[in-house]
């Protein structure tokens, strides 16, 4: 038990002191720091004017047949909040490994004795705590400027979240093993991350989709995320009931741990095999 | 000095297989480059073989406690990947080594929290963040206990000179501060062996002194070193025993004053000529009783070029030595016979320059 306790401690000092070296290389780039937590505005602004477009009377009524609610830009709103968390997966962790390997940081992080899985978790925890910061800033403006009316139980919401960021990080560590393998990965996360998001139902309800497509939304736990935070906050119509999707969410936070942590390791001893750890 | 082998090395063997990037097509028919030593299999045209290098080639060693222990040898020799399956980041192909008592492929994690290691080139701390917030992160990484963690950052600091720039960016260190920076790191959970791959690499020659200094002090400390490096003086001065490694082979591996002890017989000729000597080389290599030749652009600002010759008798290559070189045209400028150097040893070894 004290071993398992010393092991412990270790592990969250490891995930500690990553975030905390993420935070300080991130605040040293003082500009980029702010220009980040603003993006979002700029993605999203466009999107509340076309929004307004389609609207007449402020609701848009097909839109409303779909989903239940008639306020397009608070769903695509909180869809930008929920997809922002993809992004740390994809970014946070997958990236930061290609990050690592440019600035020639990834060998001497990995002859120390520390756990890979931990330390990629760290920079994780970084990005999720600066985007949660982010995005609850963009909420706030949101609601001050553009009317975004958020009626439900935002720690419900927040409670949601929590198994659906677990099964994005279990994503991102098989996303940073192949990171590992491939090494130049930038356009790949670009489009996969815009990808997952969209057909995870970032803009528009899922129901819209072709079958085909729609096949492949239902297989992602984030589908079940975005609906059941949307039907909280927003009241929209669930795919599902609510108990289901959060099993669905729990089941897949478990599974994609475990398979993404098998997924790493099997790269990471590729690479020893194959001898590629740490070139770029 | 107690003969317990800190580091263990059996016929260690890496081969790296890898596949050539694929031509352009309208580029196909171009003649490509051939294989250098030690490869196989081609990377011409749409032939998309994989090519295969031996990077190691079946090594043995022990390093024992307390020892520096050198691999010399010119770039590309299998120092590096050597270091590399030694830290864990590459496995080897076959063969075993053990570091500290721990096995490399079975036991990494151990034999990681066993050693430091310091990497060739000065991109391996992170340059936004100060001196002391680099050696921060890696004491938790390394697993520094933390009521010590501080004492300790600050003992190395010290140590290493940096206690005026330990808050400063790294960032605006210079390529030796950057370097005993990575020294302190690999220092941090004081392991008992610590790889030092070209440690004094890009170093003016202060720094590089200073450097040396360094790695006699942790010697002195107890650690295990093993070092690689291409500086012939630099492994005579530092190193207690070195392997000479060439084309992934060891050729030869004892204390330098032994090495140079073999070549006792030898003669060691420097001639300095106005012009790099190229044609005349050759024939130099073939002159009756010379062992090795190699040459180089002299270090003296002039622009002229230094001529070693190896010989079993300089009296007897003299006279034809300096024929050749005249009848080549080469304006012999200087000349001078010195006791036989490592860098003797290498070439009379191999039969060429740790230069070429």
């Amino acid at each position: 038990m004290a071993k398992l306790s010393r092991w412990l401690y270790s592990q969250l000092r490891v995930i500690g002191a990553t975030a905390r070296k993420e935070f300080i290389i991130f605040t040293r780039y003082p500009a980029n720091a702010v220009l980040e937590l603003i993006e979002p505005l700029m993605w999203l602004t466009p999107l509340y004017f076309m929004g307004k477009a389609f609207s007449a009377g402020g609701h848009a009524v097909g839109f409303e047949g779909f989903t239940g609610t008639s306020d397009y830009f608070s769903f695509v709103m909180v869809g930008a909040f929920m997809s922002s968390y993809i992004a740390v997966a994809f970014w946070g962790m997958a990236y930061s490994i290609e990050g690592d390997m440019i600035l020639g940081v990834l060998e001497p992080n990995w002859v120390t004795p520390a756990n890979r899985v931990s330390m990629l978790l760290g920079r994780s925890i970084m990005f999720a705590l600066l985007t949660t910061v982010q995005s609850l800033g963009v909420l706030l403006i949101g609601a001050l400027l553009f009317n975004v009316k958020v009626s439900g139980d935002i720690f419900i919401a927040l409670l949601i979240i929590v198994p659906m960021l677990i099964a994005i990080l279990g994503l991102g560590l098989g996303l940073a093993g192949i990171v590992l393998a491939i090494r130049r990965a930038q356009t790949a996360i670009d489009m996969s991350n815009w990808v997952f998001s969209q057909i995870s139902g970032m803009q528009f309800p899922v129901t819209v989709l072709p079958k085909p497509l729609m096949a492949v939304a239902l297989a992602l736990p984030t589908t079940y995320g975005y609906d059941a935070v949307r039907s909280v906050l927003l009241g929209t119509n669930p795919l599902l009931p609510m108990k289901q999707e959060i099993i669905i969410l729990v089941t897949s936070a478990i599974v994609m741990c475990i398979v993404g942590r098998a997924v790493f390791y099997a790269f990471d001893r590729r690479c020893r095999r194959l001898g590629t750890l740490g070139g770029h | 000095m107690s003969t317990v082998n800190s580091i263990e090395v059996e016929n260690l063997r890496r081969v790296f297989t890898r596949r050539a990037p694929r031509k352009l097509p309208w580029r196909r028919n171009g003649g490509g480059k051939g294989n250098g030593p030690g490869t196989t299999g081609s990377n011409n045209g749409g032939n998309n073989r994989p090519k295969t290098t031996v990077a190691v080639d079946g090594i043995s060693f022990g390093i024992q406690s307390g020892e520096i222990f050198g691999l010399l040898g010119p770039n590309g020799a299998g120092k590096t990947t050597t270091i590399k399956i030694l830290c864990t980041l590459v496995n080897p192909t076959s063969g075993t080594a053990r570091v500290a008592g721990y096995d490399i492929v079975r036991e990494p994690a151990k034999v990681r929290g066993s050693m430091g290691t310091v990497f060739s080139g000065e991109r391996s701390l992170y340059w936004k963040l100060t001196g002391r917030e680099n050696l921060e992160y890696f004491a938790a990484l390394y697993n520094v206990e933390p009521s010590k963690t501080a004492s300790r950052i600050d003992s190395l600091l010290c140590k290493m000179d940096l206690e005026a720039k330990a808050n400063e960016l790294v960032e605006r260190y210079s390529t030796g501060m950057r370097q005993r920076l990575a020294i302190a790191r690999a220092l941090l959970a004081n392991p008992p062996v610590v790889l030092l791959d070209e440690p004094t690499a890009g170093l003016d020659p202060q720094s590089a002194r200073n450097l040396r200094d360094t790695v006699r002090s942790l010697r002195d400390e107890g650690h295990t070193i093993l070092l690689t490096t291409h500086y012939m003086a630099e492994a005579d001065e530092l190193c207690d025993r070195i392997a000479i490694i060439d084309h992934g082979r060891i050729i030869a591996l004892d204390t330098p004053a032994t090495l140079k002890a073999g070549l006792q017989e030898m003669h060691s000729l420097e001639v300095e000529v106005d012009r790099a000597p190229d044609g005349v080389l050759d024939e130099l290599r073939s002159l009756p009783l010379v062992r090795g030749v190699e040459s180089y652009a002299s270090d003296n600002g002039l622009e002229t070029w230094t001529i070693r010759v190896l010989t079993e008798d300089s009296r007897q290559t003299l006279d034809a030595l300096l024929d050749l070189l005249r009848a080549s045209g080469d304006r012999v400028l200087n000349m001078k016979a010195n006791e036989p150097t490592l860098e003797d040893v290498f070439i009379a070894l191999t039969g060429k320059s740790l230069r070429d």
